[in-house]
């Protein structure tokens, strides 16, 4: 113990072996991301073969794949709008719940906002199965692709509204109390002081939003009825039949929208959090 | 609904008729009646917790009061929300709005009221000047020192003019040297604007240098109402006497009274005549006051004088503190001004005679 | 005038108003489909999918038993019993791994300077979020027959025919470490980050060993993290679907296959309800236990 602090300042805080654990564990999560996006440039056909040249074939075909060109579209446009409209939700309820004095059973709606969070995905999609088709035996509706836009919304509130929620209540309320004082009406003060300075969280928790739809697979296969296949769905198919190099560059692809969301929800939150 | 309600004072600018405020079971301000007059820099001062910044929120409108009502002028503002109050406040955070320029802040109040784009640029321009903060509207307020942001806090309250400007402790945020300036510069806003300030302070030093009159309160309670000279040189009660400066407390028993002195008998026998006020009891055993720099030391012995032990002497630069204690074990202290002939400071376990001048102690109220 | 009326009591409606539409999204689309599925548990199958309404506790009696055709008598069947104690064991060593790999990355990540930490996060939050699907097939393309490991081990001569790795318990379980490993380190680093490391001085001034200080000052005051990790990884892997579905290859399955099995071709609505009631108990099981020993924790 003695050996360790002859040299320089003494640093406290290291724990042997702990380095090259961190290395190995930021290795284990990135080298296969790292090796199916590399191997999507492979040029041979076989997909466990060796490497045999860089090509960009695999993408052009994945993109000129109608099946896959649908369902993107149909991914993108679901995620968009399940994104907008459990953002709007979430904003609201998290104005609900952390500004000015508490209101009775104010713990029991946060409890019931983040309910989703902790129910597993396939309890959420057998119970989403279950629910619909009592739904259309109770009444003849036919609901489409608005189940999967209800299921989507439903799960992601949580993950929109906790990061709103952390940025209203890391806001000085003296703020708001500031503009009442400076003769601001209730929908000003919400106008000109709540929501300028909350935008950071609302575009953190809209990105996640975005991600957590566009991302799921489980409780979407659950539920989703014939035609309605999202991005995850057909890759899930396609690797049901057989792994082809395709496969690697959709999946890469797919890993790049969710990373460009990620790092935009980190950076928005990030910056500026006074 | 707008109750008006005739008045006997409409002369005031505020009057506060029996307030009480509870939160739960706290009562945070208990029965509070004061009127501060127009164009007047009134402080409210005690410790924290003392009800000092309720009163204010009060005032403000971010509180309701329990009981009781605040009239502006002859008008009930009492349940008006903050917005329909002619009353701006300045934060102890100064709650600058981070995400504008300093303009925007100043302007902010204006731009609400409905007030013309150029009536607003006329308006946070002459504020800027009158802060000394010419040329920076457009910088952003979080680029500010503490020093130029508690400035854009003031100019924005007064920006609006309003009836009157409420001060939460602006200048705790700030070092010394800056909070003496900042004392100035507040004096000379409140005189070039003629608005009244109501400000707020647990620093007696604050209160006593800037304001015209100042309400000590404790528990809730308003204990004393008036000038800094009043609440200094008569303190009403112990507790007043003992938070606005330094001060000694001594036992005796009031023997005579006329007008507003008596004479009081020490426990160790010596008599001196003591300032009464109105509420000061009229007989029995009594407390009264004395500041230190009032009280004279003489030769042990000396007529109408009291024995005492000095115990600790401590030179502080412009004077010098002698802590003694009475036969009783009574402690006082006694503030002498150093002078350059170097007049000799009584030694540490030296007996000496204490004196206390004609009226320049007072018999506290129970 | 609308003005007169108490501030307070105004503003407490306004934000009740305010919570109302996402708790009706909430309560409608996720609490009442749970309720729902709880009570199927107690009805009986219809032939298509789907339950009869009327009252059965058959799916309950299943999940130990089974009946037999003819004379309905109740044999012990330890099928189902078995995929729950797997399920048990998965979740267990996943948990145990991740936090034997997780803390130390934590402890790490907490002890570099702000910018680096920032960056560190950013990099454990990336997997985090990605797809959990692809991340899958990612593990499997590495590991199977023609995967990588054995295609450079063979090539490398170490083994003359492929290891049989993927559809192994030893696969899924592999699959789960790396899907919920960041559920582990982000909310142990959350707490390390609070912790105040003149506290490891004071510990070595006191004549503590690293290890001691780690043992006794730092794992202490990161209990309510390692905690919190520990469920986060539990209840996501004791639910595990496409893990081992992919990993698996359904011969080794776990809760959240039978699940999905028991709603798609074997059409017994009612047994799988059953099972995703008693995930749904352990999951609260877990909660209720974080909830008590974080509290505790922080109290102590």
């Amino acid at each position: 113990m003695a050996k360790a602090f002859t040299h320089g300042t003494a640093d406290v805080k290291k724990q042997p072996g702990f380095a090259v654990i961190a290395a190995i564990c930021i290795a284990v999560l990135y080298l296969p991301l790292m090796i199916i996006a590399t191997y999507s440039f492979n040029a041979a056909s076989n997909i466990g073969a060796a490497w045999k040249g860089f090509t960009i074939d695999w993408y052009a075909s994945a993109l000129q794949n109608r099946e896959f060109y649908d369902a993107a579209i149909l991914s993108i446009g679901l995620a968009f709008a399940a994104m907008v409209i459990s953002t709007v939700l979430a904003t609201a309820a998290a104005l609900g719940t952390t500004r000015g004095k508490r209101w009775r059973g104010q713990t029991a709606a946060f409890v019931t906002l983040t309910t989703p969070l902790v129910i597993p995905e396939i309890v959420t999609g057998i119970s989403l199965l279950a629910f619909f088709a009592a739904v259309a035996a109770l009444i003849d509706i036919n609901f489409g692709l608005g189940k999967l836009l209800i299921a989507h919304v439903t799960f992601c509130i949580p993950f929109a509204y906790l990061p709103i929620k952390a940025r209203l209540e890391g806001m000085d309320e003296t703020l708001e109390n500031a503009a009442a004082d400076l003769y601001a009406t209730r929908w000003q003060t919400f106008r000109y002081v709540t929501l300028p300075l909350v935008v950071p969280g609302i575009s953190s928790g809209a990105a996640l939003a975005f991600i957590v739809s566009f991302d799921d697979f489980t409780i979407t296969q659950l539920i989703a009825g014939p035609g309605e296949t999202t991005l995850p769905l057909y890759i899930y198919t396609r690797i049901r039949r057989a792994l082809t190099p395709e496969i690697n560059a959709m999946c890469t692809l797919l890993l790049m929208i969710s990373f460009i969301f990620i790092i935009l929800s980190f950076a928005i939150s990030k910056r500026r959090s006074q | 609904m707008t109750e008006f309600q005739s008045s006997a004072t409409s002369g005031s600018a505020v009057d506060m008729l029996g307030i009480v405020k509870d939160f739960d079971t706290f009562r945070a301000v208990d029965d509070v009646t004061l009127k501060i007059q127009p164009n007047e820099f009134f402080t409210l001062l005690g410790p924290s917790g003392c009800g000092k910044t309720t009163l204010l929120r009060l005032m403000a409108g971010f509180e309701t009061p329990t009981t009781g009502s605040i009239l502006l002028g002859t008008k009930d503002i009492s349940r008006l929300p903050p917005n329909h109050r002619p009353i701006n406040t300045v934060f102890q955070s100064y709650a600058l709005f981070p995400h504008m320029t300093v303009a925007e802040n100043i302007g902010f109040g204006l731009k609400m009221l409905g007030r013309s784009r150029s009536e607003i640029k006329v308006t946070v321009d002459e504020m800027l000047r009158l802060v000394r903060l010419e040329g920076r509207g457009d910088s952003l307020v979080t680029r500010l020192s503490g020093g130029q942001q508690q400035r854009v806090a003031l100019a924005r309250g007064l920006a609006p003019r309003p009836q009157i400007l409420l001060l939460d402790e602006p200048l705790s945020a700030l070092d010394l040297k800056l909070r003496q300036s900042m004392q100035i510069e507040l004096k000379r806003l409140q005189a070039e604007t003629g608005i009244t300030f109501v400000f707020v302070t647990h620093d007696q030093e604050e209160a006593l240098t800037m304001s015209d009159r100042i309400a000590v309160m404790n528990a809730g309670k308003v204990l004393q109402v008036g000038s800094s000279r009043d609440i200094y040189e008569h303190p009403a009660d112990r507790f007043v006497a003992g938070f606005i400066g330094e001060t000694n407390f001594l036992q005796g028993d009031l023997e005579a009274v006329d007008g507003m002195s008596g004479t009081v008998r020490l426990k160790n026998g010596v008599r001196v005549s003591a300032g009464l006020s109105e509420e000061a009891p009229r007989h029995g055993a009594i407390t009264i006051v004395i500041r230190p720099e009032h009280i004279e030391i003489t030769d042990v012995g000396a007529a109408g004088s009291i024995a005492a032990t000095v115990a600790t002497v401590v030179y502080f630069g412009t004077d010098t503190h002698i802590h003694t204690h009475l036969a009783d074990g009574t402690p006082v202290i006694i503030r002498q001004q150093n002078r350059r002939d170097g007049s000799r400071a009584p030694q540490t376990n030296a007996l000496i005679g204490l004196v206390l001048p004609l009226g320049a102690s007072q018999v506290l109220r129970d | 005038m609308a003005t007169d009326v108490d501030i307070a009591e105004a503003q407490l409606s306004h934000k009740r108003w305010l919570t109302a539409p996402a708790l009706l999204c909430i309560t409608l689309f996720g609490m009442v489909p749970l309720i729902t599925v709880m009570s199927y548990s107690l009805m009986q199958p219809s032939e298509y999918g789907g339950v009869v309404p009327k009252f059965s506790p058959d799916a309950y009696i299943s999940l130990l038993f089974q009946r037999d055709v003819f004379d309905d008598a109740l044999t012990f069947s330890p099928d189902y019993l078995i995929i729950f104690a797997r399920t048990v064991a998965f979740g267990a060593a996943t948990t145990l791994l991740c936090l034997l790999i997780g803390f130390p990355t934590a402890y790490f990540m907490a002890t570099r300077s702000p910018d680096t930490r920032n960056r560190w996060v950013l990099l454990i939050t990336i997997p985090f979020w990605s797809n959990l699907l692809v991340r899958t097939i990612a593990i499997m393309f590495i590991i199977r027959d023609e995967g990588l490991i054995n295609m450079i081990m063979l090539s490398l001569d170490l083994i003359n025919a492929p290891v049989g790795i993927i559809f192994t318990d030893f696969a899924i379980v592999l699959g789960l470490i790396y899907s919920f490993l960041p559920f582990m380190i982000l909310p142990i680093y959350a707490a390390l980050e609070k912790v105040d490391f003149r506290l490891a001085e004071a510990g070595f001034d006191l004549y503590a060993s690293r290890f001691q200080v780690l043992w006794r000052i730092i794992i202490p005051l990161a209990m309510p993290g390692i905690i919190t990790g520990c469920v986060l990884v539990f209840i996501p892997t004791f639910g595990a679907y496409v893990t081992p579905l992919l990993l698996g290859g359904g011969r080794h399955m776990m809760i959240g296959d039978l699940i999905a099995l028991q709603f798609g071709s074997s059409r017994n609505w009612p047994l799988g309800s059953a099972f995703a009631t008693v995930l749904m108990g352990f999951v609260l099981l877990a909660l209720y236990i974080q909830a008590r020993k974080a509290m505790g924790v922080s109290h102590g």
